[in-house]
Parts: structure tokens; C-alpha cells; sequence
């Protein structure tokens, strides 16, 4: 997207993040703010490290193509925080960091003396992301919690499925990882602005459940007054609008129709040659479809049913109704719109030549787009060079922590 | 940990950031309503007869200028009314814009172009303004004037494909404007940094984002594996492809129950909760690849045992072994949670005429200056005299002229 824009024109440029989570939640905070110029410190165990590295597809270089992805512009340190002296160190690293990421078990760093009180106090201006399954406070805080059981307690997956059905995962296993690394990073960024109109840190508590809880709009209100409890959607969501759903189209495809007023109902009808069903008498109000949901479901199914998704598209668009192909990746790589706004990113392994396709940055900022300028790093392939310019060790030192086994 | 007086609420971080939300819906006005729960004045700017559609969207109360849906999401605003397809209303409205730092929009791309409220005039009243740009499909490329609600653009972007069973319909993925609601997160985010940005060098930018792109961001390695090798991501139905037992199973009292084995450690402690360690043996299923290759027998054994017992069994079992587990909430189950009351995600209201309403809380929780939810929705047009008054300094004679011309 933009691979040449030096990362002296990021508007995060001078921020150092210290990452010292894993997997997805808290890490993505990290990736975000690198995206856009922070630089990432990936502090990680020297055996193994992150245990992204193992998750998702193998790469040639022999970790994983998540990891490659989403471990973008971080830079690797090992450190083994369950030793004192790798405690000392992080301290020393800590001092002068202004955003630190964190997803352990809540009690974890305060077990191994890096909680709260003690990092403030080596450093009052800190920003630290927690991310847990269920946040740092309340009963289940304790509680081992992944984005699987988190879309589960905040109560998406019973949404997902058809009606009586299994429920199913919504879409993606790591959603929930996503949405909490936005969320944490909105914090952070929040954070950042009071400290540097106040010089004060603070911690932002960002619980899995919590993102997607956050995503249910009026469900939460609609049982406190109603006492409505909703079910599974299914392919259908009809409470308020109909038709809207996913549809199949002759060649085996699908497409998604959306018809939240009359007027975009009366260009579905147009689209298919039935303007009739558009009329006052027939299905001209949302009221009327709603009673006759099934009868209304049926007419577009049939109608799909009998065109490929390409002829039953261009239809919708001719009279712009809002309608969409249900994408898979090979759609997607194949999309002029993808293409266009340079969502996917090409981008060389310098050690395997290996070029990793990739999703761009999101969102897109005008003067001070983000850029990819490296993959994930292998596993503490940056430890000398912090060490030696962010800490000032000598190469003995480095010498002595690497024989000790604390980097 | 900070030095807030008995008095005094504490501090937020965005207090005397201005913005005005001209949106519709949620895709981009849910980053107005974060930004709000921070501490930024959010001025919802609407058409003076219709205002936002959200209004009359969802479940209907005994007000009838609000559904549930706006009284949650449309929290902390002020409402707003000027008419932006006149002259005068363009006019009023660049004022407004030269007095905030944010503008939040999503009207089809060309729309604010149309009403003489492009980027140009925009930046021309107020260089230093940070303007996020909601659309279905972004500013640019060639279905960038197409019609998109989350709804398809979540579709579009790949999530909806995934949701269901394999060889299935595809099913809504939880919930349904999912699509809004991350791409508002990417478009807080976007705000913030050009804030930052702008608060250094005095210049203003676009945050342009389309929605269907924040829902493709957040498929993790799909884009990357169909690259190398070509490989089309299915439907999981409630399982997992790198993982196994990595799902929902039915308790023998007809609720579900999420089980999330990630690691073999974990599926051993799974065993211990089950009563047969041995299943996690190295010659059985101890290792992630034997029980992915056997993943039907293994999911079997798991749903015996699961439906074999009550809901609140399975999981005092599994959470006395520290297996990842966890009830498939109903909101029915979620309004009794204890956890959700200790940790404040159901907010209670006492609104005028409505009793009480409540809504999700505040994500994610500041410690030194946590969000707030003020007011819920507003009504139509209930700030418009206080802005023309005090902050754009009309006199009661012009204001009186705008409200007859239906300008506001």
C-alpha cells in the first residue's frame, strides 16, 4: 500500500509499544500502533516465543503465516520474565516505554512483580493494555479465557445459527481477538492524549467478552423492557426488514439482499421484473413483508435460484439495490474493488524470498497513511540491537544474559 | 491512582474536542458515540423533519422519535437539526464545521460532494479538521458509489461466507451490523492518530475507511494461505480447523456450552474434567494432529459426556480442571450474570416517560479516566437553539428565520 513511506512521516513515529502478549488480542493493539509508526518491541520467551509462531498455516521459514502477517513491523527481544534477571531487565526496559501490551492470566506479572504499582512507579507516564477473557476485575477474572468462550459469554454465538440449530461460530474463531485489540487500542490512544496533556499513565482493562458483548446493539435493551429473548438469526434477519438475508443463486453461489425501507424494496422489485410486488396491495410496506416474511423469502429465493450470481448482481445494481456476493477469498483476490484500494498486500521474506500476500493496514489515513515495512520477525532476531541502543548494554552483557539463558 | 477530588467526576480525555456526527445508522456514528463516552462534545447534526433513520429502527418505545437502538447508541449526543440540501443550511453547517475538530459522515460517496460540502470547502472552512469517511465500500474504486449496508459489506468482505455449517446456507455471523460497529472501531482509531497528528502540525486529514474492509481485516491468515497455496477457507460450522475439541455442545438440559481446547494441555485437562485421562495419551489423542485427524470420534466423545450432564455441571467441571469453557449466553443468561453486573456492562437508566432502560456499558475500562454515558438519545433538534445561540452566536430574529425557512 504504501511500502515506500518512510517511518518518519508516521504520526506515531517516537512511541516505543513493548508487546509482551500473545496470540491475537492485546498483540493487534501492538500492530496497529506499528502500523502507523510506533516502534513495537515483541518481547517474547527465548524458547518457543509466541505461541502465534505455531498458529495457522506453516511458512516456509517455519512458523506461520498468522504470525508473519500479524506479527508486521514488530521488532523480536527474548527475555524470560519467570527469571530475576530478565525481571531487571524488562524494568530497565519499561522505564523507557510509553505503551506496554499485555494478555497473561489475570495475577501473572504481578506473580513474577511486574504489576501495575510496580511499573508505574518506574514509570508514571506508562500505558498499559490488559487484555483478558473476562477483564482484571469481577468473579470469573481468574478464568482461563479464549475468543471461542468469549463469543460465547457475550452472548453472539446463541445469535449465530440457524433457528434450534448448533450454534455456530460467527464468521471467524478469533473475532473476538480482533475487536479487543481495536478496543484496546482506541484506550491506549485515549490514554496517550490525557498523558501528554497531563503526564499521567493509566491501565486500560479490555475484556474479550466485553468487544462483542459491546456489538449486540439493542439486544440487551429489547430484554429488559420486553423481556425478548432473540434466537438464532439463521440466513435471515427479520425482525425489522424484509426481505434481508443470503440467497442462493443458481451456479451455487450466494448473495446477500438488504431491503430496509419500502424504496429499496421497490428496487429489489424492479430488478426483478415484478414491480407489482412493490405495490400498496401486494408487499409495498415493511409491515406487510414482515407478516408474510416466509411468502416474501420464498419470491427472492426463487427468483436467485434461477440466475447465476453474476446475472442476479448485475440486476440489483442496475436498479441500486443493495445487494452483494457473499465472498470467499478466491472472490476476493479476484475483486476489482480489492484491487483498486490495494487491500492486499504483497510483501517479500528477505530470508525465504517467500512473498506473503497479506490485508493491508485499515483504516486508510490520507497524510499519514500506515505501511508494512517488515513481516514477523524470527524469533529474536532484534535482541542484540535493542538491547545494545535502547538499554546501552555492551556485547558482554548480552554476552552474560545469553549464557545465563535470559535472552 | 489519579488525583480526582471528592467532588469533581474525573477527567476525561477528549473534553473540549468537538465533533459533529452527520451520519445515519451506526457506521461511523458509533465512533462519534465512543468518542462521546471519552468526553468529546458530539453534536448530531440532522435533517430537521426525519432526522436519523435510526430513530424509527429497531424496537419501538412509548417515545416516538426513539427505538431502543437510538436510545443506546445515539448516547451522549446532542441533537442538531439543519438542512443540508439548502443553501443556508451548506452555510450553517461550515460554521459548525470551523468550530470542531472532528466530522464524522456516511452518506454514499459524492453525496456531501453534491451539497457543496466536499473535502475542498470542508478543509477551506477548517484546514486542521480530522474527517472519517464511512462508506459500504470506501471513497475510491469502482463500487465506491454502490449502496452498502453492513449487512453487504460483511458479506463482500468475506465474513458471512464463513458463518454456518460446511456445504450449508451461510448464516448472519451473531449479529447483525457486526460490519458497523468494527469499522467505527478502525475509524476511532484513524481519528485518534489524526488528532494527534493534527495537534502537531496544525493539518487536518481524511480517515477513509469502507466497511467491508474493516470486516476483511479481521480474518486473520485467509488472504495469506490462499496466496501461497491457494487453499479456499469453508464454513467451520461450530468447530474449529486447527483445533480440536474447539466448539459448542449440547448439555442434557438443552443449553449449549463453548469448549476451547487450544493446546494439548489443555485437552488434557479436558480428560481429567471427563473422568478419562487416558483419552490424552500420546497413543490416543494426547497430540493436536491425532485428534484433528480424528475430529469427528473426538467432538462424539465430548458430546456424550457434555449431554450427559447439566449445563452448570459441564462448567463447574471443566472450570475446576481450568479447561476454556463457557456458557453460549442467551441474554437471558447474560442479565443474570454476576459477572456482567460486577464489571458494569449493563448500564441502567431512568428515562423520562420510558422508566427504566438499559444498555451496554462503557468498553474498554480507563483507569485513570474511564467513559461515561451522560444521557441516552437525544430528541430530535435538542440542542439546536443552544448551538446557534452560544456557539455559532445567531440572534433570536435569525434563529426565528431559520426555523420558519425549515432550515433547522
Amino acid at each position: 500500500m504504501t511500502e515506500t513511506t518512510a517511518a518518519a512521516a508516521l504520526p506515531l513515529t517516537g512511541i516505543r509499544v513493548v508487546d509482551v502478549a500473545t496470540v491475537i488480542a492485546a498483540p493487534y493493539c501492538a500492530t496497529i500502533l506499528g502500523e502507523f509508526g510506533a516502534d513495537v518491541l515483541k518481547v517474547e520467551h527465548p524458547v518457543g516465543g509466541d505461541a502465534l509462531r505455531r498458529f495457522g498455516t506453516p511458512s516456509k521459514r517455519g512458523d506461520t503465516l498468522t504470525w508473519m502477517s500479524e506479527a508486521r513491523n514488530k521488532r523480536s527481544v527474548t527475555l524470560d520474565l519467570r527469571r530475576a534477571e530478565g525481571v531487571d531487565v524488562f524494568k530497565q526496559l519499561i522505564a523507557k516505554t510509553d505503551i506496554l501490551c499485555e494478555n497473561f492470566r489475570t495475577g501473572t506479572l504481578e506473580k513474577w512483580g511486574l504489576g501495575w504499582d510496580v511499573l508505574h512507579e518506574i514509570n508514571p507516564g506508562l500505558i498499559m493494555l490488559r487484555v483478558t477473557g473476562y477483564g482484571q476485575t469481577g468473579p470469573y477474572s481468574d478464568r482461563p479465557g479464549f475468543a471461542r468462550v468469549a463469543h460465547a459469554v457475550g452472548g453472539i454465538a446463541y445469535l449465530a445459527g440457524m433457528p434450534k440449530g448448533t450454534p455456530v461460530t460467527p464468521g471467524s474463531t478469533t473475532l473476538g481477538d480482533y475487536m479487543t485489540g481495536l478496543y484496546g487500542c482506541l484506550g491506549v490512544l485515549m490514554a496517550l492524549r490525557h498523558r501528554e496533556h497531563t503526564g499521567e499513565g493509566q491501565y486500560v482493562d479490555a475484556a474479550l467478552y466485553e468487544s462483542v458483548f459491546r456489538a449486540t446493539e439493542e439486544l440487551a435493551p429489547a430484554f429488559a423492557m420486553y423481556g425478548v429473548v432473540r434466537e438464532r438469526l439463521g440466513s435471515s434477519h427479520n425482525d425489522f426488514a424484509c426481505p434481508h438475508g443470503h440467497f442462493a443463486t443458481k451456479d451455487g453461489k450466494w448473495v446477500a439482499i438488504s431491503c430496509a425501507t419500502d424504496k429499496l424494496f421497490m428496487r429489489l422489485a424492479n430488478a426483478m421484473g415484478r414491480p407489482e410486488l412493490a405495490s400498496s396491495s401486494t408487499y409495498g410496506e415493511q409491515k406487510t413483508r414482515l407478516q408474510h416474511r416466509h411468502d416474501v423469502n420464498e419470491i427472492v429465493r426463487d427468483w436467485c435460484g434461477s440466475l447465476t450470481r453474476e446475472e442476479a448482481l448485475a440486476r440489483c445494481y442496475a436498479t441500486d439495490t443493495p445487494a452483494g456476493p457473499l465472498n470467499n477469498i478466491a472472490d476476493i483476490f479476484g475483486d476489482r474493488q480489492f484491487h483498486a484500494r490495494r487491500n492486499l498486500v504483497a510483501v517479500d521474506e528477505p530470508d525465504t524470498g517467500e512473498s506473503i500476500i497479506v490485508p493491508a493496514p485499515v483504516p486508510l489515513l490520507s497524510e499519514t497513511p500506515g505501511s508494512i515495512r517488515s513481516l514477523g520477525p524470527t524469533l529474536g532476531q532484534h535482541t542484540d540491537e535493542v538491547l545494545r541502543e535502547v538499554l546501552g548494554m555492551s556485547d558482554a552483557d548480552i554476552a552474560d544474559l545469553r549464557v545465563k539463558r535470559v535472552v | 491512582m489519579h488525583e480526582a477530588s471528592a467532588h469533581a467526576p474525573p477527567p476525561l480525555p477528549l473534553t473540549g474536542v468537538r465533533v459533529i456526527d452527520v451520519g445515519n445508522f451506526l457506521a461511523g456514528p458509533y465512533a462519534a458515540s465512543m468518542l462521546g463516552e471519552f468526553g468529546a462534545e458530539v453534536l448530531k447534526v440532522e435533517h430537521p423533519i426525519a432526522g436519523d433513520p435510526m430513530r424509527r429502527f429497531g424496537t419501538a418505545t412509548k417515545r416516538p422519535d426513539a427505538t431502543l437502538k437510538w436510545l443506546s447508541e445515539a448516547r451522549n449526543k446532542k441533537s442538531v437539526t439543519i438542512d443540508l440540501r439548502q443553501p443556508d443550511g451548506v452555510q450553517l453547517f461550515l460554521k459548525l464545521v470551523a468550530k470542531s475538530q472532528v466530522l464524522i459522515e456516511n452518506f454514499r460517496p459524492g453525496t456531501m460532494e453534491e451539497w457543496g460540502l466536499g473535502w475542498k470547502e470542508l478543509s477551506a472552512a477548517n484546514p486542521g479538521l480530522v474527517m472519517l469517511r464511512v462508506s459500504g465500500y470506501g471513497q475510491t474504486g469502482p463500487y465506491r458509489r454502490r449502496s452498502g449496508f453492513a449487512h453487504i459489506a460483511q458479506a463482500f468482505g468475506g465474513l458471512n461466507y464463513l458463518a454456518g455449517f460446511p456445504g450449508e446456507t451461510p448464516v448472519l455471523p451473531g449479529t447483525v451490523p457486526l460490519g458497523d460497529y468494527i469499522a467505527s472501531l478502525y475509524g476511532a482509531i484513524g481519528i485518534m492518530i489524526a488528532l494527534r497528528h493534527q495537534e502537531r502540525t496544525g493539518r487536518g486529514q481524511i480517515i477513509d475507511v469502507g466497511i467491508y474492509e474493516a470486516v476483511f481485516r479481521v480474518l486473520e491468515e485467509i488472504a495469506a494461505a490462499y496466496g501461497v497455496d491457494g487453499r479456499i477457507r469453508e464454513r467451520e460450522g461450530s468447530g474449529s480447523f486447527v483445533a480440536c475439541p474447539h466448539g459448542h455442545f449440547r448439555t442434557k438440559d438443552d443449553k449449549w456450552i463453548a469448549i476451547a481446547c487450544t493446546t494439548d494441555k489443555m485437552f488434557e485437562r479436558l480428560t481429567v474434567a471427563m473422568g478419562q485421562p487416558q483419552l490424552a495419551s500420546s497413543g490416543l489423542y494426547g497430540d493436536q494432529r491425532k485428534r484433528l485427524a480424528a475430529r469427528d470420534a473426538v467432538n462424539q466423545m465430548v458430546n456424550e459426556w457434555v449431554g450427559n450432564l447439566l449445563r452448570d455441571d459441564v462448567l463447574q467441571k471443566c472450570l475446576d480442571e481450568e479447561v476454556p469453557v463457557g456458557k453460549v449466553n442467551s441474554i437471558a443468561d447474560i442479565f443474570e450474570d454476576e459477572h456482567f453486573i460486577a464489571r458494569g456492562n449493563l448500564a441502567h437508566f431512568d428515562e423520562p416517560g420510558l422508566g427504566d432502560v438499559v444498555v451496554p456499558g462503557v468498553v474498554p475500562t480507563l483507569s485513570a479516566t474511564p467513559g461515561r454515558i451522560t444521557n441516552l438519545g437525544p430528541t430530535l433538534g435538542n440542542a439546536t437553539a443552544e448551538v446557534m445561540r452560544d456557539l455559532l452566536n445567531l440572534s433570536a430574529a435569525e434563529v426565528q428565520r431559520l426555523r420558519q425557512a425549515k432550515i433547522i
